[in-house]
């Protein structure tokens, strides 16, 4: 008799854990589906749940998905990359809007000074949110240079 | 102006903007006089005086921090403490 109610405890400590994981699949499973109750997302998460039996594959594979729709930017193309540049760009308040092309010279141009030009790199480094190095910074003299440098950096090719 | 020290100034130029962001009186203001502080000195070639100049300028740099630094402790305090009458 005390060998079976010892037995008895040892399986109720040992038990919750395994207890917590099922109820933690079926939350996800359960938000899940409520969240795309009406959407085409519902009857994908359907169709998978009869194809797999193994729910918790199914919970997974949903959960992660819905998570990297609302992380995901848009991939970085070239034409969107220079739009961002231009963009920057013309909100600074030292050029001329009307003067600026993609292949006018800062200095030479648009009537800067290197100061100013450390101005415009650091603006790129907040708008693409990585840092340039001074060495590399040096050199980016025009729009078409800044978005060719950066399109490097991003590995985005045409 | 190809001199060794010419990055020394632009990376102290860098790091001043980066702190004047959060300058009480605003990062345009700290700009504008940034900008007329560097360009008073453009003409400067003899690297003895550009040196002192670049320390001048790693000297406010302290400053700006301890400004920071104040400002900070002073906001924490008026949290925790009474003000005093």
């Amino acid at each position: 008799m005390a060998a079976h109610v010892l037995q008895q405890c040892v399986r109720l400590i040992a038990r919750p854990t395994p207890r917590l994981c099922a109820s933690n699949l079926a939350l996800r499973v359960a938000s899940a589906s409520t969240v795309a109750v009406h959407g085409r997302l519902s009857y994908v998460a359907d169709s998978r749940r009869t194809r797999w039996l193994g729910q918790s594959q199914v919970s997974m594979s949903v959960a992660s998905v819905l998570c990297r729709q609302y992380a995901d930017l848009p991939p970085l193309t070239l034409e969107s990359i220079k739009d961002r540049v231009m963009y920057v760009l013309k909100l600074y308040d030292k050029i001329n809007p009307e003067k600026l092309q993609t292949s006018s010279h800062f200095m030479k141009d648009l009537g800067l000074d290197s100061l100013d030009q450390v101005e415009i790199i650091m603006a790129m480094e907040d708008e693409f949110g990585f840092e340039i190095p001074d060495v590399e910074a040096e050199k980016l003299m025009t729009p078409d240079e800044i978005v060719q440098y950066i399109a490097d950096k991003q590995d985005v090719y045409e | 102006m190809a001199s060794p020290l010419r990055g020394e100034v632009i990376r102290l130029y860098k790091n001043l903007l980066y702190l004047g962001r959060e300058y009480p009186q605003g990062s345009a203001y700290f700009r504008e006089r940034l900008k007329s502080a560097f360009m008073k000195h453009k003409d400067v070639t003899d690297p003895e005086k550009i040196k002192k100049l670049v320390a001048r300028g790693n000297f406010v740099i302290k400053e700006l921090e301890a400004l920071y630094f104040l400002r900070k402790y002073r906001a924490i305090k008026k949290r925790y403490y009474e003000p005093e009458k």
